[in-house]
C-alpha cells in the first residue's frame, strides 16, 4: 500500500506540476507562496484553460475526478493553493 | 412557451439591436400574409437603410469583406455587403418562419455518418459552430439524437439565442450554460460531456475568453480556445457543424469536419491548443472560400 503523501509534499508536487504543466514563466515553484491565490490578478492569474489543466493535473497525479464535483464545492477548492492542497490531501487515490 | 411568444421575444432582441419593433411587425405581417417571398421583398429594402445609414453595421461587415476580397475596391467591398446583409436578412426571415411553424425546410446533412458514430458514443462530444450561415435552424437537425446539446455562451445572449431556437424549458434538447469563466463551469463542461451529452461552442470569437492567433483568411486573427481545452480534458472530439442556405428553403448541414483533441508529451499544450484551432480556422476559410455571403461574424477578429 502507498504511503500517503504529507501536506507538505502535496504542495512541492502540486506547485511544480502547475509551473511545468501550465507553462508559467517568470516563476519557480519555489516562489508559488503556500496561500497562492490562483485565479484572478491578485495572485497567479490563472485563466479558464488553465482550470482545465488542473483538473488533468489532479486526475493524473492522485486520481480525483473532479468532475464529479457540484460547481459551488468546484470553485471554492480552487480559491487558494492551500485549499486545493487540503482537498488533494483528503480526497488522494492510491495510484 | 408558445410560438408568438418565443417570436416575440426574438424580434424584441434583435430590435435592440438594429431596427425597431414596428419594423419587425411588419416583416411579421408579410411573412403571414405573403409568405417567405413577401418577406424576402421587404428585406431587399430593409438591408438597403442599413447599408446606407448603419455605418457601424457596414465597418463590422467590412472587416470580413476586405479579407475575403482583397483584391475589391472599396466600393465594390462596400458594394458586397449589400449583399452580405441581404444573405444575412434572409437567414433571420427563415429562422423566424422555421421556429414560428410558418415554412418547413429541407436539410442535406452531410456527414451523417459522423454523427450516427458520435451520438451512439457513449461519451459526448464538443459541437463547434461559427457565426457563419444558420447555425440555429442546423441544430434541429440534432434533435432526433438522444443527447442534449448545451450551447456555451453569455447570459446576455441567452434570452435571445432561446427564442431564436425555440427553447422553452425542461423538455427542450437544447439548454443553455455560462462560459468557462470560472472553475465550475469547467467542471460542468467536462461532466455534461462525459455524461454523453453535446456541448456547444461558437469558435471563431473570444468574447473575453483565453483565445490564441491563428491564420485566417490571409492574417493572423484571434480564435478562442476553450472549446479544444475541455474536448482535450474529456477526451472527447470536436464536431465541426456549418449550416449554410443554398436554395429556397434549403440548407446544407456539414458536419464532414472531426477534430480529435489528445496531447502529445513534450509539446507546449497551448501551442497544441492552437495547432487544433489552426485546424478549425482552415475549414472555416474554406467554407467561406466557397460561400463568401454566409460569414456573419460583424466583427473584426484581426483587430490586435
Amino acid at each position: 500500500m502507498a504511503v500517503k503523501q504529507s501536506l507538505e509534499e502535496i504542495s512541492v508536487q502540486l506547485k511544480k506540476s502547475l509551473v511545468e504543466e501550465l507553462s508559467l514563466e517568470d516563476i519557480t515553484p519555489e516562489e508559488i507562496k503556500d496561500d497562492e491565490i490562483l485565479f484572478g490578478e491578485d495572485g497567479l492569474g490563472l485563466d479558464s484553460l488553465d482550470a482545465v489543466e488542473i483538473v488533468l493535473i489532479l486526475q493524473q497525479n492522485w486520481g480525483i475526478d473532479l468532475t464529479d464535483m457540484d460547481m459551488e464545492k468546484g470553485r471554492e477548492i480552487f480559491a487558494s493553493l492551500d485549499v486545493l492542497v487540503q482537498y488533494i490531501y483528503d480526497h488522494a487515490q492510491d495510484l | 412557451m408558445k410560438d408568438v411568444e418565443i417570436g416575440t421575444i426574438f424580434l424584441e432582441q434583435i430590435s435592440k439591436k438594429r431596427g425597431n419593433a414596428l419594423g419587425f411587425w411588419f416583416f411579421r405581417l408579410f411573412l403571414r400574409m405573403g409568405g417567405l417571398f413577401a418577406a424576402y421583398t421587404l428585406l431587399y429594402g430593409v438591408a438597403l437603410h442599413y447599408w446606407l445609414f448603419d455605418g457601424k453595421a457596414v465597418k463590422a461587415a467590412s472587416a470580413y469583406l476586405r479579407r475575403r476580397f482583397p483584391e475589391s475596391s472599396p466600393l465594390m467591398i462596400r458594394l458586397k455587403c449589400y449583399r452580405l446583409f441581404v444573405s444575412q436578412g434572409k437567414q433571420l426571415v427563415d429562422r423566424m418562419a422555421a421556429f414560428s411553424g410558418g415554412a418547413d425546410f429541407n436539410f442535406r446533412l452531410l456527414g451523417q455518418d459522423n454523427l450516427e458514430k458520435l451520438a451512439n458514443q457513449q461519451k459526448g462530444f464538443v459541437l463547434l459552430t461559427a457565426h457563419a450561415g444558420n447555425w440555429q435552424i442546423a441544430m434541429t437537425t440534432l434533435a432526433g439524437f438522444k443527447k442534449k446539446v448545451y450551447l456555451v455562451m453569455l447570459p446576455e445572449h441567452n434570452a435571445a439565442v432561446k427564442a431564436s431556437l425555440g427553447i422553452s424549458g425542461e423538455g427542450d434538447f437544447i439548454d443553455t450554460i455560462p462560459p468557462g469563466g470560472a472553475p465550475g463551469d469547467i467542471l460542468r463542461m467536462i461532466k455534461l460531456l462525459k455524461e454523453g451529452h453535446i456541448v456547444s461552442f461558437m469558435g471563431d470569437r473570444a468574447y473575453g475568453a483565453v483565445s490564441g492567433s491563428v491564420d485566417f483568411l490571409g492574417e493572423k486573427a484571434q480564435f478562442p480556445l476553450g472549446a479544444f481545452a475541455v474536448a482535450a480534458a474529456a477526451k472527447v472530439p470536436v464536431a465541426v457543424l456549418l449550416a449554410s442556405r443554398v436554395g429556397y428553403k434549403l440548407y446544407d448541414v456539414d458536419l464532414t469536419n472531426i477534430i480529435t483533441p489528445v496531447y502529445e508529451k513534450g509539446e507546449n499544450k497551448k501551442s497544441q491548443l492552437i495547432r487544433w484551432s489552426q485546424m478549425y480556422a482552415d475549414i472555416l476559410s474554406a467554407f467561406f472560400q466557397q460561400k463568401p455571403y454566409q460569414c456573419f461574424l460583424f466583427y473584426d477578429v484581426w483587430k490586435q
